[in-house]
């Protein structure tokens, strides 16, 4: 436990779990890379390596529009996978599962906890004090 | 505050769509109304809603129940369910089954009444009576929707018997996935990251429709899909919460509650559909009664897991101060006069000392949330005394007499102290181990806001009238409970009042 003085406790906890998640991404799977100028996921390398850009956004001719429509990371991945991949094993702890949650189910869009170009934090830990080791901000 | 994105190169783009990039393309915010005749619309609807709480989702259910054909939820956040999704889901209401099955007896006037002594003369009795008459029905319109309730009530602080329901889940999102489900089962279109951005009126003042921004993104406060301009055929009800969340609008009410008070609340409770109605000329009520959640805890964000954890406890437990060793409230006296007393309590320094809640573990392991709390690291398990003292530096003789102290109160029935009713808690005495939480209050809820009739139609300031086409309820609205809003008292509030509105608006239909 912390100092029982200390009021931003909170806090405390996330600046260790930041330092602990830096840690770890520079040996896991997910982290932030640079791609000739522009970072990204390494486990999308090979659609930064050939420009792809429009694998995720919308191409509106010569420039790249905007974020990413929300569910096009589904084209891809699928929620069922993504689902059971992080389905917590204790039944009193599933209705923490993020890509299931208690409070918006399957419906949070994913780049409100990935970012592809920026480090980004869960939604959940606006309020909790959950641990995703696999999460890579 | 749309920002149409043009011709910048690939890489000049995607290298500053990083917060601060983005924020230059952020324009001034322009929130007005705009003409009917000169509208052209993009989508028609017989009712449009704004925010997809409690209010939202009850109202667009009733609407279409008695028979609006097109009825549309709007939601600026990414997601659905508004603040109603991550509260606590604690729902009171007089003569229930529950309150049948456990033998209380409890009355709409009894209700109304703890509700009035709370909002310490200024509370809105006739709406209070209207809520309290229809909790009851709105909450079978929750379990109709497929809510599930524990099978017990609770006595919330400032409440004189046990009449709180609560969600299995311990959450409103217990009541709005439901509700969403049924709203979706019943067609009504809803519309994620779609913002309000002003009203549309005709020439009278009618309230005919809304101007949407699309696409939008709160956390970089960027539109990218187009403004639409959306029409309410019958009118358009705003359901969009408190304020909370707008620190410069809330400390202009409350200069305490600066950025260093943090909020129980979801990022989207900014109000800025409140500051239209405003400029519509809706009459504001009440705004500087902003309400602080005295079993908030300083270890997690938002309302966390703590916060229901402590409601339930607060009964049969000791708030201690640090310094003293003392007990400083009456642990269920109304949030306000719970969160004043927590607040003061500093150290030498006039630093924050959150105080701490003190309770048997054999009871405070009845919540469903104690497993979360210890295994979170927002709460702690003591042997003895001893080392729970040593832990949060209390002296602990003064300690150990405080609890042999209250334990006597415990046993007489009779809370000397702080006049704590202690008629529920016969038996529970503070006996080792103990489980321990801090305390420090949140922003939690405004209770000022727009001010409506019984009808829920939004009243205007230089007429006395209501704005014809328009309608508020919940959060948004203000004065129904005047200083301070007993816990539990909300849902039930958005839920009537939404399911007022959409009646409302049936009934001005022809």
């Amino acid at each position: 436990m912390n100092q029982p003085n200390f009021l931003s406790h909170a806090r405390t906890v996330s600046l260790a779990f930041l330092a602990l998640s830096a840690l770890a991404s520079s040996l896991a799977y997910g982290q932030l890379r640079d791609f000739d100028g522009m970072m990204g996921r390494d486990y999308h390398a090979r659609l930064h390596d050939r420009g792809r850009c429009t694998a995720c956004h919308e191409d509106s001719g010569e420039a790249v529009a905007g974020y990413p429509k929300d569910g096009i990371c589904l084209d891809c991945h699928r929620m069922e996978k993504l689902v059971s991949a992080t389905m917590p094993e204790a039944e009193e702890d599933k209705l923490q599962n993020p890509h299931d949650s208690l409070h918006y189910g399957r419906e949070v869009p994913c780049i409100e906890c990935h970012g592809e170009h920026t480090r980004k934090e869960p939604l959940c830990a606006d309020c909790h004090n959950f641990d995703f080791p696999d999460h890579q901000e | 505050m749309t920002n149409h994105r043009s011709s910048n190169s690939r890489r000049h783009f995607l290298k500053g769509i990083g917060a601060a990039g983005v924020a230059s393309l952020t324009g001034p915010m322009i929130i007005g109304s705009a003409q009917a005749s000169t509208t052209e619309w993009d989508e028609t609807y017989d009712l449009v809603i704004i925010g997809s709480g409690f209010a939202g989702l009850a109202a667009a259910i009733q609407a279409r129940q008695m028979g609006l054909e097109n009825v549309a939820i709007f939601e600026k956040m990414p997601y659905f369910g508004g603040n109603s999704a991550i509260n606590g889901g604690l729902f009171a209401a007089p003569g229930t089954p529950l309150q049948e099955k456990e033998d209380v007896t409890d009355s709409v006037d009894v209700m109304v009444a703890d509700q009035l002594a709370a909002g310490r003369g200024v509370a809105h009795e006739a709406l209070l009576r209207h809520v309290a008459a229809n909790a009851a029905s709105a909450l079978q319109l929750c379990l109709d929707a497929g809510s599930e309730f524990h099978p017990y009530l609770q006595q919330l602080g400032g409440h004189s018997v046990p009449r709180t329901y609560q969600t299995t889940v311990n959450c409103g999102a217990g009541i709005t996935r439901p509700l969403l489900d049924k709203c979706r089962e019943l067609g009504v279109t809803t519309r994620n990251r779609s913002r309000f951005s002003s009203f549309v009126q005709e020439d009278d003042g009618r309230v005919v429709g809304v101007t949407l921004d699309t696409r939008y993104y709160y956390d970089r406060d960027v539109s990218e899909g187009p403004t639409i301009n959306v029409r309410g055929k019958y009118g358009v009800l705003v359901a969009t919460g408190g304020f909370s969340q707008n620190i410069d609008l809330r400390a202009a009410q409350d200069p305490t509650l600066t950025s260093e008070v943090t909020s129980t609340n979801a990022p989207g409770a900014t109000g800025e559909a409140m500051l239209a109605m405003f400029r519509l000329g809706a009459i504001p009520v009440h705004l500087a009664f902003i309400q602080s959640g005295p079993w908030a805890s300083p270890d997690e964000g938002g309302f966390g897991y703590v916060s229901n954890y402590s409601i339930f406890n607060f009964p049969h437990s000791v708030a201690i101060n640090r310094s003293t060793g003392k007990r400083f409230m009456n642990e269920i006296a109304d949030r306000k006069t719970r969160a004043d007393a927590e607040l003061a309590n500093r150290d030498e320094n006039g630093e924050p000392l959150p105080p701490i809640l003190i309770t048997s573990y054999e009871h405070a392991k009845e919540h469903p949330s104690a497993k979360k709390v210890l295994k979170y690291d927002v709460g702690w398990k003591f042997d003895d005394l001893d080392s729970l003292a040593r832990e949060f530096g209390v002296a602990v003789g003064p300690l150990q007499a405080q609890i042999a102290e209250y334990n006597e109160y415990v046993r007489d029935g009779e809370d000397k102290q702080f006049g704590k009713p202690m008629d529920k808690i016969s038996g529970k005495f503070i006996e080792a181990p103990y489980m321990v939480v801090r305390l420090w209050p949140k922003v939690h809820y405004c209770q000022g806001g727009v001010a409506i009739n019984l009808k829920a139609e939004v009243m205007e300031s230089s007429s006395g009238a209501p704005i014809p086409g328009l309608y508020a309820a919940g959060e948004v609205t203000g004065g129904i409970h005047g200083v301070s809003r007993l816990g539990s008292c909300s849902i039930p509030e958005c839920m009537v009042m939404g399911i007022t509105a959409a009646k409302s608006v049936v009934e001005n239909k022809t």
